[in-house]
């Protein structure tokens, strides 16, 4: 049996494997899963597997939560916003507190613990969305309204300006600087919610406040599960969907600790056992003309490529498995990325939310102003838009606060690197939406699948040399390295 | 909307759907893109078909993927454009 026919009989054997997976379509455990002991024992399931990355009580807290929220639907937006809220001062993210510690510090601050700042910031920022919300419902002609994107961005600059050193001082300057702190994690929700103002069947104040990094939600600053309008459209409609929605969710969960599991165990090998050091510690060191060999740089970076798709996956698997408990009927944030035909496909595929963020942001406002009577350029540059511009705006405004460390020059300077991945990146998925568009499938044959695979992971791990997220070296130093990994030395 | 203009809606999505290898039937009240059945990719195909077909002009509106959703949404968008 030659090589193919082996891979061609695992295949089958994988859809058998599929097949047994798919608990979800038995009858009997869906029926049974509507019964309470069915209820309670996809509960403590659902809870057990949360324990593998989160604290117990933290588990606890979000079973219980997504089960109110599941079984009480009269309560849902009172359950959701009152989780959502004890999450957050609860158990806090502490990303928002260090980005207060430095200033509240420097302008003598001291006895105010970064922790205190950050809630009283957390309650006036919602108290100022939940007024923004109103507003835009009611003035539908305003500039907030009618531009939600620009309007923030605007908000954000004014806010960073405000707070750059020199400009206030003390108290003001302390105040201003933790609300920008508050408003970059929840910038996107915020967005996503002054959109919905607009729709008929808008949700309540409290469900669009509750869907700010909701209690399924984690750190993560990607609306995973995008905001109230795209929840409320995805709610398990009856018992039933309810129940396959939550069987889905344990599954998903499952999953996430399989692929941790795997992870662990992966960085334990690469990392520990076999010393492959970081793409930044191999760059470090062969500017100090002390390279790491070629095949520990392209273990290295092959490494960093595979633990980077890992985490995305893991993290959107726990976020979607959590929020399925409750009955929403979320698609996968990354579903099967490794079977990506095109880089079109693949932006799809890695990282759903994002590229729904970006779509809907960056690329329809795109499409439906520029080049309409020019169909390709109007598809390439609305891409462009969305996985180039939109892609480097995020990430800029995700790291706000290194203006106030490295200053605006410094800031803008040492993101050039990032910005390049972006340029390439949107490049390369404008292409293949343009082909995509003018009728080009890639060949379904095994060996087409092969080809695809290579061609589109190749792209994305050469690219990555320029996306990882330290900022420690210059687009120069990244050029270099990635030739020396060919042995061309410039 | 007339039922045959309907009726070239219903047709185009069947098109759209078979050439993505979806046989199951579309109901009129379905969701399209929301629930994940059509990706964006047809979304702008489809804008773009309404764009030539019905002559809509989306740059003037507050454009929401909720209005085109399903074909009954369709048709009450499609209908509140032509008559404005």
């Amino acid at each position: 049996m030659n090589l193919v026919s082996k891979i061609k009989d695992a295949r089958l054997g994988s859809a058998g494997m599929r097949s047994a997976w798919a608990i979800d379509e038995n009858q009997t455990l869906v029926t049974w899963v509507q019964t309470l002991p069915g209820k309670l024992t996809l509960l403590a399931f659902a809870f057990l597997t949360l324990t593998f990355t989160l604290s117990w009580h933290e588990a606890l807290f979000i079973v219980a939560a997504m089960a109110l929220f599941a079984y009480w639907p009269l309560w849902r937006s009172l359950i959701l916003f009152a989780s959502t809220y004890i999450v957050a001062f609860v158990f806090p993210h502490s990303s928002i507190d260090d980005a207060i510690r430095g200033v509240a510090a420097h302008e003598g601050f001291t006895e105010l613990s970064p922790a205190t700042l950050s809630y009283v910031a957390l309650v006036g920022f919602s108290f100022i969305a939940w007024g923004l919300l109103a507003y835009a419902r009611h003035h539908k002609q305003s500039v907030l309204a009618k531009r939600p994107l620009l309007t923030l961005i605007a908000i954000e600059l004014v806010l960073c300006l405000l707070s750059y050193p020199g400009v206030l001082e003390g108290l003001p300057r302390l105040v201003i600087w933790s609300l920008l702190c508050v408003l970059v994690p929840y910038f996107w929700y915020l967005a996503y919610a002054l959109v919905d103002q607009r729709s008929k069947d808008r949700s309540s104040d409290l469900f669009q406040l509750g869907a700010f990094h909701p209690v399924w939600g984690g750190a993560s600053s990607i609306p995973i599960g995008k905001g109230a309008a795209f929840l409320r459209k995805m709610l398990a409609k009856n018992p039933e969907e309810m129940a396959i929605t939550q069987i889905k969710g344990v599954k998903l969960l499952l999953w996430a600790d399989a692929l941790l599991a795997l992870k662990i165990l992966l960085k334990w090998f690469f990392e520990d056992y076999c010393r492959i050091p970081s793409v930044t510690d191999s760059i470090d060191a062969s500017i100090q003309h002390q390279a790491y060999s070629l095949s520990m740089q392209w273990a290295s970076l092959l490494w960093s490529v595979s633990s980077y798709s890992l985490r995305i996956a893991i993290s959107g698997h726990f976020i979607i498995g959590s929020a399925r408990l409750a009955g929403f009927r979320l698609p996968r944030s990354t579903w099967r990325p490794l079977e990506s035909r095109t880089l079109i496909e693949y932006f799809n595929r890695f990282h759903y939310y994002f590229k729904e963020l970006l779509v809907d942001f960056f690329f329809l406002p795109t499409f439906f102003r520029f080049f309409k009577q020019h169909p390709r350029l109007r598809l390439f540059f609305a891409t462009f838009m969305a996985a180039g511009v939109g892609n480097a705006l995020y990430h800029f405004m995700s790291e706000i606060e290194l203006v106030e460390s490295m200053g605006i020059a410094g800031a803008l300077e040492s993101y050039i690197s990032y910005a390049f991945y972006c340029l390439i990146l949107a490049t390369g998925i404008g292409i293949s939406q343009v082909r995509m568009n003018m009728g080009y499938k890639p060949s379904a044959s095994f060996y087409g699948r092969i080809q695809s695979f290579f061609v589109v992971w190749g792209f994305v791990t050469l690219l990555h040399v320029f996306s990882d997220e330290s900022r420690n070296h210059t687009l120069l130093d990244r050029v270099q390295y990635l030739l020396s990994m060919f042995a061309i030395s410039i | 909307m007339d039922n045959i203009r309907k009726q070239k809606i219903r047709e185009y999505f069947h098109e759209t759907l078979k050439q993505q290898s979806d046989g199951q039937s579309l109901a009129d009240n379905e969701s399209l893109f929301v629930s994940g059945r059509l990706d964006s990719f047809s979304m702008m195909m489809f804008v773009m078909f309404l764009e030539k077909d019905f002559e809509i002009d989306f740059a003037a509106l507050d454009f929401d993927v909720n209005l085109i959703d399903s074909i009954n949404e369709i048709e009450l968008f499609i209908d509140s454009q032509v008559s404005v």
